[in-house]
C-alpha cells in the first residue's frame, strides 16, 4: 500500500498536482486523487515497471483496491 | 547524458543513413532493428560497437513487440528518447489486382507493428520522464499519387494521421511526434522502377532530381533533437520540392 502511494505521488508530482497522505482500498483514482487519462497511463507504466503487471490489460481499474487485487493475482 | 534512439529498418537504404546521421552526435546511442543483417549494417555495427546495438526482428510479427524489443533488447530500465519508424515494405500493384494477404502483411509491417511499438515507446518515455520524440517516415505518394502505389500510400497516410493524433494526445507530457515525408530516393525501394519511370517522377519535382537520402536522414536527426522542441504534429516534406 505504501509503495502504491509512493507511485501515485510520483505521478501527481509530475503533473504538478497536490500530493496525497493516505490511501485506502476504496480510494477512487479519478475522483479522490484527480488523475486523468494521461496520469492513469503513467501510473500503469510505473506499476508495470515495479510489479510486471499491466493493470489496464483487461479492463478499467477505478480504485486502489482494484490495483492491489491485480498485483496480488499475479503473485 | 546519452540519448537512446530506437530505429527500425536499419539494414538498407535510408535506414543505414539514419543510423549514421544519429551516431554523428557522440551523445547518441542507437537501438536498431531489422529482419536481416547486411554487409553495410555489419560494418556500421563493428565501427560503432559501443553506441549501436542491433536486434533481428521481423515487423510482420505483431505479437512479440513488448517481450522481444522492450523487455529483452532495450530493457525497461533504459531511458528512451526517440523512435524512428522507418521500416516499410511496398506492395505495388494496380487496385484491381489487390489481394488481402499481401495487403495485410504490408499493413502489419508498415502500420500495425509500428503503432504497437509506439505504445511501448510512449510508455518508456513516461516511465523515465523523457522529452521523447517520435519520427515516422512517410512518402510523397500520399500527397501526389502515382500509378501502382495506392496500397502503399494508404499505409503511409495512416501513419501521418496516427502521428498527428499522437502529438495532440501526448503534447502535455512533452512528447512530440512528427512525420518526414520523403520524395523518391535512389534506394532499393524504388529499384523496380524503370529509368523512364524514374525520370518522369523526378520531372515532377522543383529540383528535378531524386531526393537525397542524407538530407532525409539529417531532417530526422533534427526532429529527434531538442533543436526541434517546438515542432510537433507536423509533416515535413523532404522531397526535392515535389509539385
Amino acid at each position: 500500500m505504501n509503495k502504491i502511494r509512493e507511485i501515485l505521488n510520483t505521478v501527481l508530482e509530475n503533473r504538478g498536482k497536490p500530493q496525497i497522505n493516505s490511501i485506502s482500498d476504496s480510494s477512487d483514482l479519478r475522483n479522490d486523487f484527480g488523475l486523468d487519462s494521461l496520469d492513469l497511463a503513467e501510473l500503469t507504466v510505473r506499476i508495470e515497471a515495479e510489479y510486471d503487471v499491466d493493470i489496464f490489460q483487461d479492463g478499467i481499474v477505478t480504485t486502489v483496491g482494484e490495483i492491489l487485487e491485480k498485483i496480488n493475482n499475479k503473485k | 547524458m546519452m540519448k537512446n534512439i530506437l530505429v527500425t529498418g536499419v539494414s538498407r537504404g535510408l535506414g543505414l543513413e539514419i543510423v549514421k546521421a544519429i551516431l554523428a552526435d557522440d551523445e547518441n546511442f542507437v537501438y536498431g532493428i531489422s529482419r536481416l543483417k547486411t554487409k553495410e549494417l555489419d560494418e556500421l555495427l563493428i565501427n560503432n560497437a559501443n553506441r549501436f546495438k542491433w536486434l533481428s526482428y521481423d515487423l510482420s510479427n505483431v505479437n512479440d513487440v513488448r517481450n522481444k524489443i522492450f523487455k529483452e533488447f532495450i530493457g525497461v530500465t533504459t531511458p528512451l528518447h526517440g523512435f524512428v519508424n522507418n521500416a516499410a515494405i511496398a506492395y505495388d500493384d494496380i487496385v484491381t489486382n489487390l489481394k488481402y494477404e499481401p495487403l495485410l502483411n504490408m499493413y502489419n509491417v508498415n502500420v500495425f507493428t509500428p503503432m504497437i511499438i509506439s505504445k511501448y515507446v510512449i510508455r518508456q518515455f513516461l516511465l523515465h520522464n523523457t522529452k521523447g520524440s517520435i519520427v515516422h517516415i512517410s512518402s510523397i505518394s500520399v500527397h501526389t499519387g502515382y500509378k501502382g502505389l495506392a496500397m502503399y500510400a494508404s499505409s503511409k497516410g495512416a501513419l501521418e494521421a496516427f502521428s498527428k493524433n499522437t502529438a495532440r494526445e501526448w503534447g502535455e507530457k512533452t512528447i512530440r511526434s512528427n512525420v518526414v515525408v520523403a520524395g523518391f530516393m535512389e534506394t532499393e525501394m524504388s529499384a523496380m522502377l524503370s529509368a523512364d519511370q524514374k525520370d518522369r517522377i523526378y520531372k515532377r519535382t522543383s529540383l528535378k532530381t531524386p531526393t537525397v537520402t542524407k538530407s532525409v536522414a539529417e531532417t530526422i536527426t533534427f526532429l529527434l533533437s531538442q533543436k526541434a522542441e517546438s515542432i510537433t504534429g507536423q509533416n515535413i516534406h523532404v522531397d526535392s520540392g515535389t509539385i
